[in-house]
């Protein structure tokens, strides 16, 4: 068995498997927590309140749009690039479509693969240099930041690396990092990508049935 | 009985033999022009432009003298882009970079570092006199520091990368063999070539951002004259000294040529000929190699070759002792324009005079 067999056999079976049961584990856990009872008069819907605040978020607040613009441009590069590049590039497509799903989707000219790339990359070291360099930023972070920072930042660049498409050494590589990468995501903030639609619901629902845009 | 004898080949035998050879090649010659009078061009040259008989009307030398001069043909399986054979300037570009580029820019960065140690060696530490004073002066601003972090970034995952492109078949190719220094150039390739255009976009912006006190000021010779960093004392200088501005300078000439040839190598149709990719080829190698070299200098005065010098550039103060001692005639001015000189900042550290409690 290769490396490449390896990685993309068993290690792949395994790191899906950790990452998809890990996060499961965590969501249910979160859902466990439950809340205390509210027993104030809602003044407007909770519900409401929760939907609101999951789009409401997107955008940073009024009073604050130019201190957060520069972590607001590179989030969303960072994000939505890195978004693009998984569902959309053709390789991953492939790749899906043959380990895990078993149809494809329409998937980014090549040109659109880099740029996308590019834009990724630019907005991850931007948001790391602020990581590194902004006085809160330094105090609130922890090895868990850096970790999954640089290991996110590791998977991408083996991505890059593996962009000719003809070493096999490569592209195992790059599974071996992602598949890294799979396993750290349940056990770490990486899980922001799913939780942020909890706590932003739960700040949503509190401030909405006191009638607070939230 | 014994064995028959073995009839001997008469001369009717061999002159039938010879008969049919002669045939076959006759059979072969008229398959191959196509005609049985053997008078016409081989069927294969005739749609091309190679006329007469084998060699056409040319002699060989001819020929290979027109391949070797980059002599367009109509050569069969190419688009209608370049029609040429041997690109003979290929071969002189070649020897350049194989040969002095690689030579001598491999030496300016081993001197360079060699340079670096010997001066740490030498010198050491470069320290505050008589300590810090607790109190931080601001100097570069947050956005300086964004954008100087994000090329430096860039910077070092495209020297190591172009260095291995350039360097790495002297120096890992023995070590790790052909077929893993295949991987390993193509990973180096696709990285420099994806994130160059990320550096061509931070250089502009940071050029732009540095450019107001990187220019020429009344005084900055002075700096040069009384030792620059080698002088024993502290020569003034204005918020950049002239070595860093020579640093600026050089980042906005060499970084640009770096660029421009940069984008040529990564979107080649953008060429009109090979010998342009050549050039800037060897434009984008020499720019890089000095940079790289004169980068290691920088690292190192930025880093611990100067006592105080980083947190500048990490934090955006510097301790007021630095400012004087370092960049004097930028320090008065700073603190007399009312910027904030920040007292006990804990961004410099205690001042070490500071009685115990």
């Amino acid at each position: 068995m290769t490396f490449l067999e390896i990685t993309e056999g068993p290690l792949w079976v395994l790191a899906s498997s950790v990452f998809v049961l890990g996060a499961l584990w965590r969501i249910v856990g979160i859902i466990r927590f439950g809340r205390k009872p509210d027993i104030s008069i809602p003044r407007a819907s909770a519900l409401m309140g929760a939907i609101k605040g999951q789009f409401l978020h997107f955008v940073p607040h009024g009073g604050f749009s130019f201190r957060t613009l520069y972590h607001l441009v590179a989030g969303y590069m960072f994000h939505l690039g890195l978004f693009g590049l998984l569902i959309y590039a053709a390789p991953h497509v492939l790749f899906l479509k043959e380990n895990v799903v078993g149809f494809d989707w329409v998937t980014m000219p090549r040109w659109g693969f880099i740029l996308t790339a590019e834009i990724a990359f630019a907005g991850l070291i931007l948001l790391w240099i602020r990581r590194i360099s902004d006085p809160v930023m330094i105090k609130i972070s922890d090895a868990d930041d850096h970790i999954a920072s640089w290991l996110t930042f590791l998977a991408m660049l083996t991505g890059c690396l593996a962009l000719e498409e003809s070493h096999d050494s490569l592209r195992a590589l790059h599974m071996l990092v992602v598949e890294i990468w799979l396993m750290y995501f349940p056990f770490s903030r990486l899980m922001h990508a799913v939780t942020f639609m909890f706590s932003r619901g739960y700040t949503g629902a509190f401030f909405g049935r006191r009638g607070v845009v939230p | 009985m014994g064995k028959p004898m073995k009839e001997r080949p008469t001369f009717k035998h061999l002159t039938v033999m010879a008969c049919l050879m002669l045939l076959s090649v006759w059979v072969f010659a008229a398959g191959m022009t196509g005609s049985f009078d053997l008078q016409s061009q081989a069927y294969a040259q005739t749609g091309g432009n190679v006329p007469g008989k084998s060699l056409g009307n040319q002699s060989d030398s001819d020929f290979w003298r027109k391949l070797r001069r980059g002599q367009p043909f109509n050569l069969s399986g190419t688009p209608g882009g370049v029609q040429v054979l041997i690109q003979s300037p290929g071969e002189e570009w070649r020897s350049l970079r194989n040969g002095p580029l690689s030579y001598w820019g491999g030496l300016m960065i081993l001197v360079s570092l060699a340079f670096v140690v010997v001066f740490f060696l030498v010198h050491g530490r470069i320290k505050m006199t008589g300590g810090r004073t607790g109190r931080a002066v601001p100097r570069f601003s947050q956005p300086e520091r964004w954008i100087h972090w994000f090329i430096a970034s860039l910077f070092i995952l495209l020297a190591i990368t172009g260095l291995f492109v350039m360097f790495g078949r002297y120096v890992i190719l023995p070590i790790i063999g052909q077929q893993a220094w295949s991987a390993f150039a193509s990973a180096s390739l696709q990285a420099h070539n994806l994130l160059g255009p990320l550096f061509i976009v931070a250089l502009i912006i940071m050029l732009g951002v540095y450019l107001k006190d990187n220019i020429w000021q009344k005084g900055d010779l002075t700096w040069v004259l009384q030792g620059g960093f080698f002088s024993k004392g502290h020569p003034p200088s204005w918020k950049y000294n002239l070595g860093e501005k020579f640093w600026y300078w050089l980042l906005f000439f060499a970084g640009l040529a770096i660029s421009g040839s940069g984008l040529l190598l990564d979107f080649p149709w953008l060429a009109e000929r090979v010998q342009q990719l050549q050039l800037a080829h060897l434009i984008h190698g020499g720019s890089a190699v000095i940079l790289i070299a004169v980068s290691l200098v920088h690292i190192y005065l930025g880093t611990i070759g100067v006592e105080g010098a980083l947190e500048g550039m990490t934090q955006g103060y510097v301790d007021e002792k630095w400012a004087k001692e370092h960049h004097g005639w930028w320090a008065e001015e700073a603190m007399a324009e009312g910027e904030d000189v920040v007292e006990g900042a804990v961004q410099t550290g205690q001042p070490d005079n500071m009685p115990a409690e």
